[in-house]
């Protein structure tokens, strides 16, 4: 019988978010892993505070529900007190891209064997739809009513830039893939980076149903320059550019804990 | 017999290579020491000054009235000469030429002569220590130079040489510490370094990350993992911290927190010392939940509070900061007295791996799953709150405070953490008793009834409000009138604080 992941308690997502089909493709990619020979108890999460970090009442495994922005350096803490356990972290463009982004920039250098998950809906929802690093240009909120100043963070161009090991696109509507570039990144040996990329039903509406733009790349290895050309496709702003989904970069350098490896209890 | 020598130069030209070799050379030959460091925040130029108290009776401070001068340069020689005694020495580095790096050494060769103390015992610590031709040439040279003025004999006395810091990294390795996280931050630095150099011997992994929010969120992940961590900060960066302690309150993840003070508000004076941070040592965080607060005041009681610390945390899920300053921290002391044996410290807490096991920052149910239920937030917040009933009757096996002096006097002084060493030297023969407050949190029953028996009370603090009196005000609701306050960033000398205090009596 299949691992279940699900728990009792009530989901209080927006009725269509599409964080319920990101909650159902981990659940899909956590189940296909424990066919795989991954336990159950072995996996661990952290998540930010957002709309994205309910996913941590409704998903059955262990983790820590902790600090806006916080997630990376929570988990990074995890992998090295026990590198068995498979750490995964969820986070908000909020979270990853404004209050976090220190960490997010530092990940990649050191490299710890763990994934993280944006749900990027360029907005900050659970506090009523203020500008994130990647609102588009112009995007007015209760807070910036005069308009959001500046281009979008390309966060996929940063996570290259900051020698990130694994940077992996998806569309949140999408299951099916985000789930299977899910289990990729799971398994990747070093750190692993998916932006999954997820329309906000209630505010930032003008940024929402991009799917015509969207399109698969083909599995293959690609140096840095080319991943960066892809990366560059799609600028974050209104109706400008192609959506590439799918794994644009991958390679394999030495994680945290094996630079650790030397010391014995 | 008690000497005051200090030891001064450019920061990079190497005095605390002398006060070493002469600190180990005193300490073997069954001498006590203490050396203050006293540096301004620059690498290299500047003026460095160390101050080397010898005695053979044990000491923990050092003095302003001072015996000798060993300067590396005019500039020492200038700042330090009104605070000599009328029977003093000065080794002048303009007599010792062509020593290049070696001046250090040579200098410490002629301090060694001066004091009277054979050549053998020099050389034998020389070559333990740097074993290079012209290292030991110097020395040789720089001993042959000088007369000596004083006869120090060998006394049977085995002494250890420790600062506080290298007590905090003893305590903490002592308690088989799995990880520490820090982000460099003067004075906490030195544990940071000193953890980091025993990894491979002692099994446990040192790690600094991007800065002191994913010190202090790290350190609780990898606390939640099963591991005994500890992370330390000084100023900014523990104040950087101050959301994930918050954190440890709501998800009670066992941390155990260094925090070195320096002067502040904002970058203060960095590389001095200050009393200044036991506020936010008490406070920082939002919300209400439990805490441990100790202040060691010597190597030997920061090994055993770190230990505690770490014991306590483990035990009750709880945040223990242990709160020192630059003074403890990078003042070396020697003593002959050996730490008790260390607690053992058990994880028995679930961990994840086996089973599934949630911590959450948002108020939370047993399952570790959100709620913003009535009920439950009742009761959750009186459980937290209720721990620390069950931490104040545990502490009282551990020694909370420390009585100095005559257990009977009438006159109290009371102070805390690095101020303990110059009070203690300060009483030498005065009408007083001094209590020193080892735990800030929770504090001791006892405090207030030597507060009521007291004629007189006066309290000792290296800060401007008096914090512990204002601590100690709300406890016991008892006022101290009399203070003796100092924060120029400097610590308290021993023989000035004893005229201060024979005025108050």
């Amino acid at each position: 019988m299949a691992v279940k992941f699900d728990t009792k308690y009530g989901i209080t997502w927006c009725p269509g978010c599409p964080n319920f089909t990101i909650l159902d493709s981990i659940k899909l990619a956590l189940t296909n892993l424990t066919k795989k020979g991954y336990k159950k108890e072995s996996f661990a999460m952290t998540t930010g505070i957002g709309c994205h970090g309910k996913i941590f009442d409704y998903l059955d495994i262990s983790g820590i529900y902790g600090l806006h922005g916080r997630a990376l350096p929570t988990a990074t803490g995890m992998k090295l007190a026990n590198p068995k356990l498979n750490v995964i972290v969820f986070e908000g463009d909020g979270d990853a891209y404004s209050e976090g982004l220190g960490h997010f920039v530092s990940i990649g250098k050191i490299n710890p064997n763990i994934t993280l998950f944006v749900h990027d809906n360029q907005s900050f929802s659970l506090t009523t739809g203020q500008a994130t690093p990647t609102s588009q240009e112009g995007y007015k909120s209760k807070a910036e009513p005069l308009g959001k100043l500046g281009p979008p963070l390309n966060p996929l161009a940063l996570a290259l830039a900051s020698n990130v090991t694994f940077v992996a696109r998806t569309n949140a509507r999408d299951l099916k893939h985000t789930s299977k570039i899910m289990e990729k990144a799971i398994k990747h040996k070093g750190f692993s980076f998916v932006e999954i990329i997820q329309d906000c039903i209630v505010f930032n509406l003008e940024t929402n149903l991009k799917d015509k733009r969207m399109y698969k790349l083909p599995d293959k290895k690609r140096t840095k320059e080319q991943a960066m050309k892809i990366a560059m496709q799609y600028d974050y702003n209104l109706g400008k550019g192609k959506i590439p989904l799918g794994i644009i970069y991958e390679e394999k350098r030495e994680t945290l804990e094996e630079s650790y490896s030397k010391i014995q209890k | 017999m008690r000497l005051n020598i200090v030891i001064g130069g450019a920061a990079g030209q190497g005095i605390n290579k002398i006060s070493g070799i002469v600190s180990n050379v005193f300490s073997k030959q069954g001498y006590y020491t203490f050396n203050y460091r006293d540096y301004p925040s620059v690498i290299r130029g500047d003026h460095n000054f160390n101050v080397l108290s010898i005695s053979d009776k044990e000491i923990s401070s050092h003095e302003s009235k001072i015996d000798g001068i060993v300067a590396m340069d005019s500039l020492t020689i200038t700042k330090h000469k009104a605070s000599l005694r009328k029977n003093n020495f000065i080794i002048n580095p303009d007599k010792f030429e062509g020593f290049g790096r070696n001046l250090n050494v040579a200098l410490a060769g002629a301090l060694i002569k001066i004091l009277g103390f054979e050549k053998k015992d020099l050389i034998d610590e020389i070559k333990k220590e740097l074993n290079n031709k012209l290292s030991l040439e110097a020395a040789e040279k720089g001993y042959e130079s000088q007369e000596p003025k004083y006869s120090f004999k060998k006394i049977n006395n085995k002494l250890h040489l420790m600062n506080g810091g290298q007590g905090i990294a003893q305590g903490a390795i002592n308690s088989k510490m799995d990880i520490y996280f820090a982000y460099p931050m003067t004075p906490s630095t030195s544990v940071l370094h000193i953890l980091a150099s025993k990894q491979e011997k002692e099994g446990h992994i040192t790690y600094q990350p991007e800065n002191e929010i994913a010190v202090a969120n790290a350190a609780l992940g990898a606390s939640f993992a099963g591991s005994k961590v500890m992370i330390g900060s000084s100023g900014g960066g523990y104040d950087l911290m101050a959301e994930a302690l918050s954190l440890q309150g709501m998800s009670e993840i066992p941390l155990v927190v260094y925090l070195a003070s320096r002067p502040g508000p904002g970058t203060g004076i960095p590389t001095y010392t200050s009393q200044g941070d036991l506020n936010t040592a008490l406070r920082a965080g939002h919300g209400e939940f439990p805490r441990v607060v100790v202040a060691p005041g010597t190597p030997n009681q920061a090994i055993e509070k770190t230990n505690e610390a770490f014991y306590l945390a483990n035990k009750f899920n709880t945040l223990s900061i242990v709160l020192s300053d630059k003074h403890l921290a990078e003042s070396e002391f020697s003593f002959k007295s050996k730490p008790k044996k260390p607690l053992k410290i058990k994880v028995k807490r679930a961990i994840p791996g086996k089973k599934i096991v949630k911590a959450n920052s948002y108020e939370h149910d047993f399952f570790g799953n959100t709620t913003e239920d009535p009920r439950i937030a009742n009761l959750k917040t009186e459980l937290r709150i209720k721990k620390y009933e069950e931490i104040k009757k545990e502490v009282k096996k551990f020694e909370m405070i420390k009585i100095y002096g005559k257990k009977n006097s009438k006159n109290l002084i009371i102070g805390w953490g690095s101020t303990a060493g110059a009070i203690k030297d300060a009483i030498e023969g005065l009408d007083v008793k001094f209590l020193q407050v080892l735990y800030m949190k929770p504090l001791s029953n006892e405090i207030r009834k030597h507060m009521e028996n007291a004629n007189k009370i006066i309290l000792i603090e290296n800060n401007v409000t008096g914090q512990l009196g204002r601590l100690l005000r709300e406890k016991t609701g008892i006022k101290i009138d009399k203070k003796i306050l100092k924060y120029d960033g400097r610590p308290f000398y021993s023989d000035e604080l004893n005229s201060q205090l024979k005025k108050w009596l």
